[in-house]
């Protein structure tokens, strides 16, 4: 009986001194890492939206939308976060739209584990500069030959899957986005 | 100084011990990779021993391993909260392989078998071994990989212009084939000094 | 549904634990060497991996979320992985002497197998719902068996093949750990979203 309160004692002893420090490690770098996702987060804003002077956040779909507008106070479009399952892992890309969600003023991919070489491509301006003024009132397509229409991008060759999700996780968030927006 | 050196050549935990492969393979495939795993588990590896070592006598036997997985998980927690503030991208492109330095079997192996039954010194000196040893291994292969897959090291262009990157050293069946001829080399390498 | 199908697919061929995330790696190289073996530490892994993504799931989304615990996440799934293989051995020990046999000697294995504790984190940051997690563990863990197998098969029949001295043992495992992914690179066409 006593050797099983010290095991009881010892195993629970240990975890609470490691969860007291975890939880004294976590306060102290949380601020710092908050400040890195939202660093992130206006950096991207900043370069596909160079005219935006102030942002106003609103809950959407589970995450944030950020609303942009210029000095003037006019609605320069929208930013979201959107996020889906890549060949490799997550991708998260930060997508700016116009208001009217007819076009996209371009995207950002702030997080992703592609194969190196292949599927990292996504990241590189060759691929992401095709979302520039890409039209988006129909869905995106991703297609591997030559471009035919304006709501089309070309996928990376050899790195298919990877392009292909990224038009499909910004197809699935621009539908969702117009759902919202239309039963306000 | 026996129980330091031996980690990195003669009881070298990846080429000899076939330990922590996992990690090894997954996060190879450019040389900052490497460098920034092989840190990690220098770390992670040497203040578990350190505290194994200080504990051993008070934990008793049936919940020792239960005791050193907790005690290993908080300094991985740690290193993962400390790179996502300080080094995010680096803690981006390791991704999941941070958390999994929990079960890789270097650190529970040489808590185990090592810093739980020897003084604190020599502990000390046997983490630090096992860890460096266990990083020079990733560099190696880091660098064989990012060299070949991608023409560059540390991002910086190597290869002649006309190179072609065999981009199949970057997939995942390239860091097989690469740590298999590896390891050949090494038994080759131990069977000549064997034979003088 | 078909979200469903669409990860079990993914998790058992394309991105297979172990050709793919090199999960689980230790018990690869070390169990594949007979068939009988790597069926039983498949059927286990399986087992445990199922459940861990079960109750780890609802741990992390029941208590860890609600009360802003999240630094936790990695003690509390590696604790939570290890009670549960020692309940698993404890129950089937009691219960089902045959089936203690078969799996016995392979679940304290399965504490430091990292395809475990890789499956509950992939859980977490894909943002699975509940069942799209218990599919996911399960396909996981059959994925892991199926390569184990096919490893197991081609090694009892390399076994007396006649290869330099310095590719015996763990090179030569390797290599065709490698010519496995290769194979099963193939299988990412199948599922194209």
């Amino acid at each position: 009986m006593k050797e099983m309160f010290k095991i009881v004692g010892v195993l629970t002893s240990v975890c609470i001194i490691c969860a007291f420090f975890l939880s004294f490690a976590n306060s102290t770098t949380k601020v710092k890492i908050e400040l890195n996702a939202k660093t992130k987060i206006e950096n991207a804003i900043a370069i596909l939206a160079p005219a935006t002077s102030s942002i106003k956040k609103v809950a959407f779909d589970g995450g944030t939308l950020y609303q942009l507008s210029n000095n003037q106070k006019k609605l320069l479009g929208f930013a979201f976060l959107a996020q889906g399952q890549g060949y490799q892992g997550l991708i998260k890309i930060l997508t700016v739209i116009n208001p009217s969600l007819g076009k996209l003023e371009g995207i950002e991919i702030v997080e992703s584990v592609e194969t190196p070489g292949l599927g990292a491509k996504i990241i590189e301006e060759g691929f992401k500069s095709q979302f520039q003024n890409l039209n988006v009132s129909d869905k995106i397509l991703c297609i591997k030959d030559d471009l035919s229409q304006n709501n089309q991008i070309k996928a990376i060759t050899g790195a298919t899957v990877s392009s292909m999700a990224v038009a499909n996780i910004l197809n699935k968030k621009i539908a969702k986005l117009r759902e919202m927006l239309r039963s306000k | 100084m026996k129980d330091f050196l031996k980690g990195l050549w003669k009881e070298h935990p990846v080429f000899r011990q076939l330990l922590g492969m996992c990690p090894l393979l997954a996060v190879t495939t450019s040389v900052i990779n490497g460098i920034s795993m092989g840190l990690a588990v220098v770390f992670v590896l040497f203040f578990s021993s350190l505290v194994v070592a200080l504990i051993k006598k008070i934990v008793p036997h049936q919940v020792r391993i239960a005791v050193y997985t907790v005690i290993i998980a908080t300094f991985v927690t740690i290193v993962d909260i400390f790179l996502k503030a300080q080094l995010p991208d680096i803690s981006r492109s390791l991704g999941p392989y941070i958390p999994l330095i929990i079960v890789n079997c270097i650190i529970l192996g040489r808590c185990e078998a090592f810093a739980s039954k020897h003084t604190l010194k020599r502990s000390l000196l046997d983490a630090l071994g096992m860890g460096l040893g266990f990083s020079w291994g990733l560099l190696l292969l880091g660098a064989i990989r990012e060299l070949f897959g991608t023409g560059t090291i540390l991002g910086v262009t190597i290869m002649p212009k006309i190179y072609n990157p065999l981009i199949i050293m970057i997939l995942p069946a390239g860091a097989f084939l690469v740590l298999g001829f590896l390891i050949a080399i090494m038994n080759k390498i131990e069977q000549s000094q064997e034979k003088k | 549904m078909k979200d469903l199908v669409l990860i079990f697919i993914s998790t058992l061929l394309i991105n297979n634990l172990v050709l793919s995330y090199f999960l689980g790696i230790c018990p690869f190289l070390g169990v594949s060497g007979k068939i009988e073996s790597a069926f039983g530490m498949g059927m286990a892994v399986t087992f445990v991996m199922t459940l861990a993504t079960s109750i780890g799931w609802l741990i992390y989304n029941l208590i860890l979320v609600r009360f802003d615990l999240l630094f936790l996440e990695y003690v509390v799934f590696i604790l939570v992985i290890a009670a549960l293989v020692q309940i698993v051995e404890m129950f089937i020990r009691k219960y089902s002497s045959a089936l203690y046999q078969s799996l016995g000697i392979y679940l304290p294995l399965i504490t430091t197998n990292c395809a475990i504790l890789g499956v509950a984190l992939f859980m977490v940051t894909r943002n699975y719902k509940f069942l799209e997690a218990v599919v996911f563990g399960f396909s996981g863990g059959l994925g892991f068996s199926l390569v184990l197998l096919i490893m197991a098969g081609i090694r009892q029949d390399l076994e007396f093949a006649d290869i330099p001295r310095v590719f015996k043992g763990a090179p030569l495992t390797l290599i065709t750990a490698g010519l496995l992914a290769l194979i099963f690179m193939g299988f990412s066409g199948l599922v194209s979203s």
